[in-house]
C-alpha cells in the first residue's frame, strides 16, 4: 500500500469516528431519572446545611424528591417544579442562582475573569518589554 | 495537671515563635549573623513546645481528663480509643493545636536544611522569620481566645460535658464533669476521620513554606529564581498531601454520609479545593519560570494567593460565617482569623507592590502556540476555576450582608461552571506536555497526538455504537482517553527511539527515560491519575442506578440486575452507640454476590441516627446499600450501583502519590541530553 493511500485511509477512519461521536453528542437525551436528579440538585434541602435534596439522605429531602418524581410523571416542566418549591418555601431554597437580578453577578464575575485573563495574556505579550531593572542574583 | 503542662507548652512554643521572628529578621538584615545556630534555640522551643502541647492534649484525651473543657466536650469515657485520639483535632481548639504542630514541624524542617547548608543565607533566615510570625499568630490563638487547655469550671447538670470553662488552665472549679459528651457522631463513625484531617493539614500548612520564601525573597530583593528552586520540593510535598487529603475527604463522605456522593461543593470542601487549584497553577507556572524565566511576578501572586486562601478557608469553616453572616460574631475566632487574613493580604501585596520594580521583567512569549502558551492556558483555567469557586462560596454571604434578601448558590452553579473548565483542563493536559517550547507548529503537535486522537475517537465512537448518548459521558471519555493516550503514546515512542538509539531493551530504555527527568515524568503520572479520576467521575455520575426499595422480611426485590433479599434485622449495643441493621443477601442470576449489613447508628449525644452504608467494591462497580428505615417486618433501603467509581480513588491517590517519583527517582549515571521528554 502506498503512503498516500494509507494517509487517505487514516484520514477517512478518523473522520468517520469523529462523525459517530458528533452524532452521539447531538442525539444526547435525558431520562426521567436524570431529570429528577437534575431538578433535585437545584433545590436546597431545608433541614440540612447547604446540601441539595438530591444529595441528602434526610427524610425531608427524600420526601421532596418523591414530589419531584411525581410532578415529572404528571408532565410538569422543570421550571414549573422549581417555581412550585420556591413558592412553598422561599426563593433561597433554589440553589441554582438565576441569570438575573441579584444573582446575575455570580455568573458574570467568573466570565469577566476569563475575559480579563485572556486580555492580559494578549496585551502582555504584545507590549514592548518594559525597562528591565537589574536582575537580582 | 495536663492543662497546666499543656498550656505551659503553648507558652514555650509562643516564646520560641517570637524568638524566631526577631532573630530571623536580625539574621536577614545582617548576613554575617545569618547562621543557622543563631536561630537554633527558638526553633527548638517552638518545635518542642508544639509537640508537648499536642502530647498533653492527647494524654488528656486518652486518660479521660474531663477537667479540661475541650476534652469534656469532645470525648467521653466510652469513646473508642482511636476516636479519642482523633478528637485531638476534631474540634476548633484541637485543630489549631494540630495546625501549630504541623507548622512547627515545617519550621523545624526548613531550619534543618538551613543548618546543614552552613553558609549565612539571608533568604532562609527571612523565610524562617516569616514562619515564626505565622507561628506567633497561631500559638497566640492557642494561648488566648482558642485555648485547648482551658479547665472546666462548671459541668452541665448531670455532670456530662462542660458548660462553663475558665479562660486559662487554672480556675475555681464549681463542679467538674464526671464524663464527657463524646466525639462528634459523624466524625467517630469511620476510621478515615483519623486520617483525613491530618493529611489535609500537612498540605494546607505546607503552603506556608513557599509563601515564607516568597515574602523573604521580596524582602531581601532576591526575586530571581532562587526562592522558587528552594521551595519547589516543599510545594510539591504540600500539594501531594493536599491532593491526598481532598481525595480522602471524598472517600470519607462516600463511605459515611450514606447518599452515595463524594463531593457536594460544600463550603468546607471548597475551602480545601481553592488552595489546591492555586497551588496546582503554581506548580505549573514555576516550571515556566525555571525553564524560560517568565511569569516571575505571577508566581509571587500565586503563592501569596494560595496561602491567603488557606487562611480564608480556615476562616470560612471555623468562624460559623457560612451558616449565617450573623453567627460570625458569636466566636472570637472569626474576627481574629479575618484580621489575620487582612494582615497577610495587605502586608504581602503591599510588599509585592513596593518591590515590583526589582522583579526582572519577563522575556516575551515567542508564540502562544507553544508549551509556554499551554502553561498560560493552564494557569488561566486553574485561577479562573479558583475564582469561580471563591465567587460561588462567598456570594451568598455578601448578598446576605448587604441586603435583606438571601440567595442560594449551590451545586448546579458549580457544576455548570466546573464541567467546561474541567474539559478544557483535560485538553490542555493532553496537548501541553507534548508541545515544544518556544513555538509548536501544528504539524509537530498533530504528529504527536494523531494516534491518541484516533484512540480517543475510537473509544467514544464505541460508546455511541453501544447506545450511550449522554453528552457528559461521551465528552468525558473523549478527553480522558485522549490524555491517557497521549501520555502512553509519548512514553512508548520516546522509549522506543531511545531503545533503538542506545541498543538497549525496551524496559531499561523506559526506566532510563523516566528516571532521566523525574519531574516531567512524575507530572505525567500525576496527569494519568487525574484522567483516571475524571473517567471515574463520568462513569459513576452518568451511568449510576439508584432506587429506594422497600422489602418485607424474607422477600426479594430486583435492582439493576441484582436480586436483593431482606433476611432479618439485628441490633446491638456498642461503645457509645446503639446499632440497628438489616441482614441483606444479594444474588445475581441465582448465584450469591454477597451478604451485607447496612446499619443505622444511634449515638447518645446526637438525636438523629447516622448510617453506615454497606459498600461492596468489585471491578465493574460498587454496590452501595444505605439503610433508610427499619422495623422487623420491613426494611427501606437506598440502593445504588456506581460503575467503576473506584477509578476516582485510584486516580486521585495516583495523582497525589506521583510526586514521590519526582523525589525518589535516581537519575541514570550517564548524563543524558534532555531531549526526548522536553522536545
Amino acid at each position: 500500500m502506498s503512503e498516500s493511500v494509507r494517509k487517505i485511509i487514516a484520514a477517512v477512519v478518523t473522520i468517520a469516528l469523529a462523525a459517530i461521536v458528533v452524532v452521539g453528542l447531538v442525539q444526547g437525551d435525558k431520562s426521567d431519572e436524570d431529570r429528577a436528579r437534575a431538578i433535585g440538585s437545584r433545590v436546597k434541602c431545608p433541614v440540612c446545611q447547604g446540601v441539595a435534596i438530591a444529595d441528602s439522605p434526610s427524610e425531608t429531602a427524600r420526601a421532596m424528591m418523591d414530589v419531584v418524581e411525581e410532578r415529572i410523571a404528571d408532565g410538569w416542566s422543570d421550571n414549573q417544579i422549581i417555581d412550585y418549591f420556591s413558592e412553598r418555601y422561599t426563593d433561597s431554597i433554589v440553589i441554582d442562582p438565576p441569570f438575573s437580578g441579584n444573582t446575575l453577578m455570580v455568573w458574570l464575575l467568573p466570565i469577566l475573569a476569563v475575559v480579563a485573563g485572556v486580555f492580559m495574556i494578549f496585551t502582555r505579550r504584545k507590549a514592548p518589554a518594559t525597562k528591565t531593572s537589574e536582575v537580582q542574583q | 495537671m495536663n492543662a497546666t503542662l499543656g498550656y505551659l507548652s503553648v507558652l514555650v512554643a509562643l516564646v520560641g515563635a517570637l524568638g524566631i521572628t526577631v532573630r530571623g529578621f536580625i539574621a536577614m538584615r545582617s548576613p554575617d549573623r545569618a547562621t543557622a545556630s543563631y536561630l537554633g534555640l527558638p526553633v527548638m522551643a517552638l518545635f518542642g513546645g508544639a509537640i508537648a502541647a499536642m502530647f498533653f492534649l492527647e494524654l488528656g484525651l486518652l486518660t479521660d481528663d474531663f477537667s479540661i473543657k475541650y476534652i469534656a466536650n469532645n470525648s467521653s469515657s466510652t469513646t473508642p480509643t482511636l476516636f479519642k485520639f482523633a478528637s485531638g483535632w476534631a474540634s476548633l481548639e484541637g485543630s489549631i493545636v494540630l495546625w501549630g504542630l504541623v507548622l512547627a514541624s515545617f519550621t523545624y524542617a526548613v531550619y534543618f536544611r538551613f543548618f546543614r547548608s552552613k553558609d549565612g543565607d539571608r533568604l532562609s533566615a527571612g523565610a524562617l522569620a516569616i514562619m515564626g510570625l505565622v507561628s506567633l499568630y497561631f500559638f497566640g490563638l492557642m494561648a488566648s481566645i482558642s485555648n485547648p487547655f482551658a479547665v472546666c469550671l462548671q459541668a452541665w447538670a448531670g455532670g456530662v460535658g462542660c458548660a462553663e470553662g475558665a479562660w486559662g488552665p487554672i480556675g475555681d472549679v464549681i463542679s467538674a464533669p464526671i464524663d464527657g459528651v463524646g466525639a462528634n457522631a459523624l466524625l467517630q463513625n469511620h476510621w478515615l476521620m483519623a486520617l483525613h484531617p491530618p493529611t489535609l493539614y500537612v498540605g494546607y500548612v505546607g503552603l506556608t513554606v513557599p509563601f515564607a520564601f516568597a515574602i523573604s525573597a521580596l524582602m531581601v530583593k532576591a526575586t530571581g529564581v532562587e526562592w522558587l528552586a528552594r521551595t519547589r520540593s516543599w510545594t510539591l510535598f504540600a500539594w501531594m498531601f493536599l491532593t491526598g487529603g481532598i481525595v480522602l475527604g471524598g472517600l470519607w463522605s462516600y463511605e459515611v454520609l450514606g447518599w452515595g456522593g463524594y463531593w457536594a461543593w460544600d463550603p468546607v470542601e471548597n475551602a480545601s479545593f481553592m488552595p489546591w487549584l492555586v497551588a496546582t497553577a503554581f506548580l505549573h507556572s514555576a516550571v515556566v519560570q525555571a525553564r524560560r524565566g517568565m511569569l516571575q511576578s505571577w508566581n509571587f501572586v500565586l503563592v501569596i494567593t494560595a496561602f491567603a486562601l488557606t487562611i480564608l478557608g480556615t476562616f470560612l469553616t471555623r468562624s460559623g460565617v457560612i451558616v449565617s453572616v450573623h453567627s460570625f460574631s458569636q466566636s472570637a475566632i472569626g474576627p481574629a482569623l479575618l484580621g489575620f487574613l487582612l494582615v497577610v493580604l495587605l502586608g504581602s501585596l503591599g510588599l509585592f507592590a513596593a518591590r515590583a520594580q526589582t522583579i526582572a521583567s519577563s522575556p516575551r512569549l515567542d508564540a502562544l502556540n507553544s508549551r509556554e502558551g499551554v502553561f498560560l492556558l493552564n494557569n488561566l483555567l486553574l485561577t479562573v476555576f479558583a475564582f469561580m469557586v471563591l465567587t460561588g462560596t462567598l456570594y451568598p454571604l455578601f448578598v446576605e450582608a448587604f441586603s435583606d434578601s438571601t440567595v442560594g448558590v449551590g451545586r448546579p452553579f458549580f457544576d455548570r461552571m466546573a464541567i467546561p473548565l474541567s474539559f478544557l483542563l483535560l485538553l490542555a493536559m493532553g496537548i501541553g506536555p507534548i508541545a515544544p517550547y518556544r513555538v509548536a507548529s501544528a504539524a509537530v503537535v498533530w504528529e504527536r497526538i494523531r494516534w491518541p486522537v484516533r484512540i480517543a475517537l475510537g473509544a467514544t465512537a464505541l460508546a455511541v455504537l453501544l447506545g450511550y448518548r449522554n453528552p457528559f459521558l461521551l465528552l468525558g471519555v473523549l478527553t480522558a482517553v485522549f490524555v491517557i493516550g497521549v501520555i502512553s503514546w509519548n512514553l512508548y515512542v520516546t522509549a522506543r527511539t531511545r531503545s533503538q538509539k542506545l541498543g538497549i531493551g525496551a524496559g531499561s530504555a523506559t526506566s532510563r527515560l523516566m528516571r532521566g527527568d523525574p519531574h516531567y515524568w512524575g507530572g505525567q503520572i500525576s496527569h494519568l491519575g487525574i484522567a483516571i479520576l475524571a473517567l471515574g467521575i463520568v462513569f459513576s455520575s452518568n451511568l449510576s442506578e439508584t432506587a429506594t426499595i422497600s422489602i418485607d422480611k424474607g422477600d426479594t426485590v430486583n435492582f439493576a440486575g441484582f436480586e436483593v433479599t431482606y433476611e432479618q434485622e439485628f441490633s446491638r449495643q456498642e461503645p457509645g452507640r446503639f446499632v440497628t441493621g438489616a441482614d441483606i443477601t444479594v444474588t445475581k442470576d441465582g448465584s450469591i454476590v454477597g451478604a451485607y449489613q447496612p446499619r443505622l447508628n444511634q449515638y447518645s449525644n446526637n438525636t438523629s441516627s447516622i448510617a453506615t452504608p454497606s459498600v461492596d467494591t468489585r471491578f465493574s462497580g460498587d454496590l452501595y446499600l444505605s439503610l433508610r428505615s427499619i422495623d422487623p417486618a420491613t426494611v427501606v433501603l437506598e440502593i445504588f450501583w456506581f460503575p467503576f467509581i473506584w477509578l476516582i480513588w485510584v486516580g486521585g491517590f495516583l495523582a497525589a502519590a506521583a510526586g514521590v517519583w519526582a523525589y525518589t527517582a535516581k537519575k541514570p549515571e550517564r548524563s543524558t541530553t534532555r531531549e526526548p521528554a522536553d522536545v
